[in-house]
């Protein structure tokens, strides 16, 4: 069952990255093997079309930004909503976690007004989609930090403040480096997030320069598109791919040097929310 | 004491700030375009920030056609309809293989979880277009359909069918449902699965008993994640489908708010959404606290 | 995205420069007549003092018509651009259009030619663009504008006034009509772009009515029969119009709520007759056989052999437009933004593309819409092999822009009954 889910779920991709490989111009029908939707062609390749690569830098970009900001900020909420026990936690609670179940449209919708209506300091493109993608983001880091918070417990830092430390010192030195694997998967998670995001990104476009990749693959797909569009897709799975990995690896590889079961993967899957 | 409390709770202020910035007050920005005007010449709206001059228009609009046989009630009882078809087949399918893989993984827990997460990946347009690829007449679908036996002929399954645009939203939201699932059948301890089966309890009430009341937060939570993004979804029947038959509320909110005459019809209908969302967290958080209070007995 | 150009096959640029000068220098003696009486039965002379019966009292703007010309005003704070200026050196020219609407060598050959880079955005429907505009969000410097928004446009002060010295080609290139278009008498906020008309595209091959022969030809969408592979264009203006012609109706620009509301009802019944669905991909999915009867722009089916999988030829393809009577046309314009920055490379880019030979490029060797040179006729493009002759309906004569009907400006009010009519269509009640 499990791996008529697992044929289900990747067929569809394999047939995607197939026929980013076609030697014609179509996307179904299967015309040979060739690099040129990648580089070979002069004017349509993903290198060659200056609007295929700069939605490529575009994503990254915006990835980038987005991991930077929203995992502070993620980490931080998380100690405070496992930590802190008085009657405002509840609602911050909720108010991290709503965005999860929020949805992009609604959002999409919600920014787009506000930054045209309201803070007119922030400007469609870049800056806009930055915000909305942090925005959303956040939810995701609370869980994966929190969930490893409660697994660790509080013993390491009560026993560094037994020892004479202070919370600050405790924190520093003893909770930080025990969430270190947490907090880069969380980078690679939100990068990856970041990557396929679609209606937030499109909602608060505002020009070429500021058009992602699945932006791209949605306008242009409603007509009769080349497999560059392909490409493009697989090239971005494969940088997503990548994060992903890179994060399970550092991850296990310093775990294991600490001696911990490298239980990675299944630890952040835990979702404690 | 009270002091370590400030300590962390401190901690949650640039978070929170943020949200309040960016998330909650874009709400308030939506009521207020909701309830605003519109300038002369576009008709683009302006909104009204003070509750007290709050022009009710656009809801009464949009309540007057909420009925069940007419324009919005009818989008919204579909949507509700599409999400549940698409929930339950997903709880359906994505139950075994997180059994599955709690249960059985072992040694290829990880791997088995990273296969689950990585179609995620790969941007969702992308997948949902080579469904379309597969779906068409002289697609794999047919083909191997046809080469089963179990059709004559291929079957146009993009002409607009409510099968299609459920299949799709599924295939997309189903990694979201399958890892709170696992997590929680991770949990369950099986010392508790081992003494059902000392007491004489088959596999299957062992299952029954056992097991599935404890996931039962887990079910909860999957499908809460699931399905509230999925009433927002549009592109879904746009890609899947082209008729009006299968379009979702997120297609009509789509059709006022992107410009034209209309976009406080649109953001009331934002606001109608949130609220309909609304009620189903609160039904959420109503349960999981009864679960949890049934579980600490 | 950018498509692999056809391959040009024989058209000799030599033999077309000289054909078109022909016709050019028989044209051009009529413009300037017509600039110095004003009279050709398209184009009511201006100042003749009719009224305006159009618009309402109160609307902030006129509503063009036929027979309602307007000239659209002109303000203090946003004046044209001077004489005499020299293009703006190292500059991104930044063009906001339709997707798939420019082709690209004639883009990139127009940076070449005057040192600059061009960037195009594109956007899906026109709302998006009017709104993005409007919110002053996004700077461009040249913007494909449709004439049903012209009125908001200048009134909101988005476009800016041509300087029509720097662009010497509108006169004697394009047609008169659209030179001084009743929509901005004397043009002075906008030059034409391409022409099209509303009809029905169809797959000759699989479709077996003759649809040109049928008495109410609109009719084949209901009585077709052709269960999921029937199309309509996805615009709430391009599809109900379409049900005011088929019901008898004369005026695709009514506000008349009897109208609208039977428009409506008739488009439901589509939805239980054939499983409507609603594409704006005409150009792609009659040839490819999703689409067997599809509402379609005429530049979309001179397109479409271009999509035609292997195996098929053009004949394949056939196209109906009303051959006498009324039907609905359309242009586009070009126009440049009030907050562009760079404005005279904007008036060249302008100028550039109502070259004749320029124009004729775009639509030959990419977009297929019609460009309204004097040159062309439905004769010379079938010579030129530009069109297959069974298409040849899908060219406009000066004579087809005449007697049809174009979907214009509506006043607000009008709008929204439009709108509300279309969205209970899309909500498939």
């Amino acid at each position: 069952m499990t791996l008529a889910y697992m044929v289900w779920a990747i067929v569809p991709i394999l047939v995607a990255i197939r026929f980013s490989f076609n030697e014609g111009r179509s996307r179904s029908t299967a015309q040979g093997w060739s690099t040129r939707w990648y580089w070979d062609d002069p004017d349509l390749s993903v290198w060659n079309d200056p609007s295929l690569r700069q939605a490529v830098y575009q994503s990254l970009e915006l990835a980038s930004l987005a991991m930077l900001v929203a995992v502070p900020l993620g980490v931080l909420l998380a100690l405070a909503l496992t930590r802190w026990r008085g009657r405002g936690s509840g609602p911050a609670r909720f108010v991290s976690l709503f965005p999860l179940v929020t949805p992009e449209i609604v959002m999409g919708t919600a920014l787009f007004l506000t930054f045209v209506h309201l803070f007119h300091f922030v400007e469609l493109g870049t800056p806009a989609q930055v915000i909305g993608h942090v925005t959303f983001s956040i939810s995701f880091v609370v869980i994966i930090v929190r969930s490893r918070l409660l697994s660790i417990g509080p013993e390491f830092e009560e026993a560094a403040m037994d020892l004479g430390a202070s919370p600050r010192q405790a924190l520093r030195m003893v909770l930080l480096p025990l969430l270190a694997p947490a907090i880069f998967a969380s980078f690679m998670i939100v990068f990856a997030i970041s990557i396929d995001d679609f209606v937030i990104s499109a909602f608060l476009s505002s020009d070429a320069r500021t058009e992602t990749v699945p932006i791209k693959i949605y306008s242009n797909a409603r007509g009769a598109p080349t497999p560059a569009l392909n490409a493009v897709a697989s090239v971005m799975l494969v940088v997503a791919l990548l994060a992903i990995t890179l994060a399970v690896v550092v991850v296990r590889l310093v775990q294991r040097g600490r001696g911990e079961r490298a239980r990675t993967v299944e630890d952040f899957a835990q979702l404690n929310v | 004491m009270r002091s370590r409390q400030w300590f962390w709770a401190s901690f949650s202020l640039p978070g929170l700030a943020w949200l309040s910035l960016f998330f909650l007050v874009p709400f308030y920005v939506i009521l207020a375009v909701a309830m605003g005007t519109v300038d002369p010449i576009f008709r683009f709206p302006v909104p009204v920030w003070n509750p007290l001059e709050w022009n009710t228009q656009a809801f009464e609009l949009v309540l007057d056609e909420l009925g069940p046989s007419q324009t919005y009630g009818t989008v919204f009882i579909r949507t509700t309809a599409y999400v549940a078809a698409a929930v339950a087949l997903s709880l359906a399918i994505g139950y075994p293989v997180a059994y599955y893989i709690a249960r059985h993984g072992g040694r290829w827990k990880g791997l088995l979880l990273l296969g689950l997460v990585a179609p995620f990946w790969i941007s969702y347009l992308m997948r949902m277009l080579a469904w379309v690829n597969l779906l068409q007449e002289d697609g794999l679908v047919n083909r191997s359909l046809m080469w089963l036996n179990v059709l004559d002929a291929p079957r146009n399954w993009l002409d607009g069918r409510a099968s299609t645009v459920i299949l799709g939203l599924v295939y997309g939201y189903i990694p979201f449902l399958i890892l709170p699932l696992y997590a929680s059948l991770d949990r369950i301890d099986r010392n508790l699965l081992e003494a059902a089966r000392d007491l004489g309890a088959s596999r299957v009430q062992a299952f029954r008993r056992v097991t599935l009341p404890l996931s039962k937060a887990g079910i909860l939570a999957g499908c809460v994640i699931v399905a509230l993004p999925m009433f927002g979804d549009y592109y879904t029947p746009d890609l899947l489908s082209g008729s009006p038959k299968t379009s979702l509320i997120g297609n009509q909110i789509n059709l006022y708010i992107r410009g034209g005459p209309q976009v406080t019809l649109g953001a009331a209908l934002v606001v109608v959404l949130m609220v309909l969302l609304l009620v189903f967290m609160v039904y959420y958080l109503i349960s999981t606290a009864r679960l949890a209070r049934e579980l600490d007995r | 995205m950018t498509r692999h150009p056809r391959e040009p096959r024989g058209f000799d640029r030599r033999q077309f420069l000289q054909r078109s000068a022909a016709a050019a220098l028989g044209v051009s003696s009529a413009g300037t007549l017509l600039a110095a009486c004003g009279g050709d039965e398209a184009t009511p002379a201006a100042g003749t003092g009719a009224v305006d019966t159009v618009t309402p009292e109160d609307s902030p703007f006129q509503l063009a018509r036929r027979d309602n010309p307007i000239t659209l005003p002109l303000f203090d704070d946003n004046p044209p651009i001077e004489a005499g200026l020299e293009p703006e050196s190292g500059a991104t020219l930044k063009v906001y259009n339709y997707i798939d609407y420019l082709w690209k060598r004639k883009v990139n050959e127009f940076a070449k030619e005057f040192d600059c880079k061009v960037e195009i955005s594109t956007f899906s429907t026109m709302d998006e663009a009017v709104s993005k505009l409007a919110a002053g969000s996004a700077e461009f410097d040249v913007f494909f504008a449709t004439v049903d928004r012209l009125g908001k446009l200048v009134a909101g002060k988005v476009l800016q006034p041509l300087n029509l010295d720097y662009v010497p080609n509108l006169q004697g290139n394009i047609w008169p009509q659209l030179v001084d278009p009743f929509y901005d008498r004397g043009a002075l906020y906008t030059v034409p772009y391409v022409i099209w008309a509303d009809g029905i595209g169809y797959r000759a091959d699989k479709v077996t009515e003759d649809i040109a022969s049928l008495p109410n030809p609109y009719e084949i969408f209901w009585e077709g029969g052709y269960s999921g592979k029937t199309y309509l264009l996805d615009d709430y203006r391009d599809a109900l119009g379409m049900v005011l012609l088929r019901n008898g109706g004369t005026d695709v620009n009514t506000d008349d709520p009897a109208q609208i509301e039977q428009a409506k009802t008739d488009l439901l019944a589509l939805i239980d007759a054939v499983n409507i669905k609603v594409s704006a991909e005409d150009y792609s999915k009659v040839p490819e056989g999703a689409a067997w009867i599809h509402q379609a722009w005429s530049g979309s089916m001179i397109a479409a052999p271009y999509y035609l999988p292997k195996g098929l030829d053009a004949t394949a393809l056939g196209f109906w437009y009303p051959s006498s009577g009324t039907g609905v046309v359309g242009n586009d314009t070009m126009t440049v933004l009030r907050g562009a920055q760079n404005p005279v490379l904007a008036h060249h880019f302008l100028n550039f593309m109502l070259d004749e030979t320029n124009a004729y490029e775009n639509f030959y060797n990419f977009n297929g819409y019609q460009p309204p040179l004097n040159a062309v006729t439905p004769e010379s493009l079938v010579a030129d092999e530009a069109v297959p002759e069974n298409l040849a309906s899908a060219v406009l004569t000066k004579e087809d822009y005449d007697r049809s009907q174009e979907l214009l400006e509506l006043a607000p009010e009008a709008d929204v009954l439009w709108q509300n009519a279309w969205a209970e269509f899309k909500a498939g009640v």
